[in-house]
């Protein structure tokens, strides 16, 4: 796999020219949503005035709402062309150069079953969405990737409907080379975090939407994550101290919060962003040092944890 | 209900969770030393196959081969008890480890297809070794903590339950993923 400084040297170098087509095209379209934007918040500001001077509070909230989503809608349809441009003589490029194996859809997103089939996340979602999608093979192991972003209906005794951000960030899935037969799932520990080890220690172990509690012999890493597994010895067969002293490195890297499950011969990682990653700077310049390693250490991230937790490595033979 | 009946049955609810959870700590102890017993086994199984394999090439290693054997035939004598059986493994431990860095002198056998599936399947008893040991760790250190602790230390007492003792993890254990990768060099 190619390193970090390889690939910004890609994206400088090779991918140059069409970076700077693109800047061309953002400086452009940036122009474009701030005119149309100042236009389209003054027409708002005066429709909204007018209903509040005449019409009920509740019509005027009633706008509001529409008036943001149409804010959203007009955006997106500004910069869409850019959007997919850059998808594709940037991101795409780059994604090949890590490694020729990877297949790119700037459409497609993970399926909604591995979401569900990860139980990292309790609440079941009612809406998933995403895209980016990454599928390949790295050293003879298979991985995909995708932005997702899973949310929840909720709808009050009104019948007004609200959708709750279930997660949103960066959802892997990998083959892992042990075999096993149970469910581990390692989670951020809030729960110590916040009440401390005592009434937090306790909390965990009486979470009954989970397994039983797996106390892990690593401070630091109990310290970061709660594990909970269906079998006390497969969870530490999986979590080894070398895995462990791994998945500590990768959080650190990340700098986001990480969900970790081990199921069905699968490793599913989710990184909690928060954000919809690899999408077109419009407000900052493509060229600019800060931007360009968001999308490289994003995508080097993703598509590092094959060597990064060893997933490659074929030691154990079935007995 | 009269004051002096109440604290009679929550104390008698307090004396029996308290029982009941000593009880379940120490069958979680005798449940995970069951598995690494049997996972033990598995390994012990794959000595002799190991030993056959090797013994045509190694003619300085001769008296490691001769230990481990013997502590194959130590190990399988029935009615052993835990402490020995732990004492056992630590020493097979570490022999195994002598030989598998032992192979690494010979290039026939680094390269011998019989000895690449030997070492890939102790790795994996190894490995599944390893994880039972370290649950069985905290298993032993719940159970243990529970007997200092008040107020479960009066109960455990009287139950005549006695500390259990912790496997000592090596060194070299901890890196086992360390030893495999000098295979693949």
């Amino acid at each position: 796999m190619k390193s970090i400084s390889e690939l910004t040297d890609f994206y400088y170098n090779r991918l140059y020219p069409e970076l700077k087509i693109l800047e061309e095209q953002r400086k452009t379209i940036k122009k474009r949503v701030i005119n149309i934007g100042i236009i389209y918040l003054l027409f708002v500001a005066l429709i909204s005035f007018y209903l509040y001077q005449n019409v009920s509070f509740d019509i005027l909230s009633f706008f509001l709402i529409f008036a943001l989503a149409g804010t959203k809608w007009l955006y997106s349809y500004l910069i869409r062309d850019y959007s997919i441009d850059f998808k594709n003589k940037i991101i795409a490029p780059l994604i090949t150069e890590i490694d020729e194996n990877l297949q790119y859809s700037p459409h497609l997103h993970i399926l909604a079953s591995d979401f569900n089939n990860s139980r990292l996340f309790r609440t079941r979602p009612d809406r998933i969405s995403g895209n980016d999608y990454v599928k390949g093979e790295i050293d003879g192991t298979a991985i995909e990737f995708s932005d997702l972003l899973a949310e929840k209906k909720h709808t009050d005794s009104k019948g007004r409907e609200s959708w709750e951000r279930v997660f949103l960030g960066l959802f892997i899935v990998s083959e892992f080379p042990k075999k096993f037969h149970g469910q581990t799932v390692v989670l951020p520990d809030s729960a110590q975090k916040i009440f401390g080890d005592l009434v937090g220690g306790w909390l965990q172990k009486n979470n009954t939407s989970r397994n039983e509690l797996v106390k892990m012999d690593n401070v630091e890493f109990e310290k970061e994550f709660v594990v909970y597994s269906t079998d006390q010895i497969e969870a530490r067969y999986i979590l080894t101290p070398a895995m462990m002293q791994k998945l500590l490195h990768f959080k650190k890297k990340t700098k986001h919060p990480i969900y970790v499950s081990f199921i069905g011969g699968k490793i599913y990682l989710a990184i909690e962003y928060n954000s919809d990653m690899f999408e077109a700077s419009v407000f900052h310049s493509l060229l600019e040092y800060k931007i360009a390693m968001e999308y490289i250490q994003t995508l080097h991230l993703a598509v590092g944890i094959v060597e990064e937790l060893k997933l490659n490595q074929k030691l154990w033979s079935k007995l | 209900m009269s004051t002096p009946l109440i604290i009679i049955i929550v104390l008698a609810i307090v004396l029996i969770l308290m029982y009941n959870s000593l009880v379940a700590k120490k069958n979680q102890v005798d449940n995970i030393f069951a598995t690494i017993d049997a996972q033990l086994k598995k390994r012990y199984d794959l000595i002799p196959n190991l030993v056959a394999s090797v013994s045509k090439y190694m003619e300085h290693e001769k008296s490691i081969l001769e230990d481990i054997t013997k502590l194959r035939s130590e190990a399988n004598k029935p009615n052993i008890s835990q402490k020995e059986k732990i004492d056992l493994d630590a020493k097979i431990s570490s022999a195994l480890g002598s030989i598998m860095i032992a192979v690494e002198n010979y290039p026939d056998l680094k390269a011998n297809e019989n000895v690449i599936h030997l070492q890939h399947s102790l790795n994996e008893v190894e490995a599944q070794i390893a994880a039972a040991r370290r649950a069985y760790n905290q298993a032993v250190t719940d159970y243990n903590n529970a007997l200092e602790m008040i107020p479960t230390n009066i109960m455990a007492n009287a139950m005549g339950y006695r500390q259990k003792e912790l496997f000592v993890i090596p060194e070299n254990e901890r890196k086992n993923i360390d030893v495999g990768e000098l295979f693949n060099r």
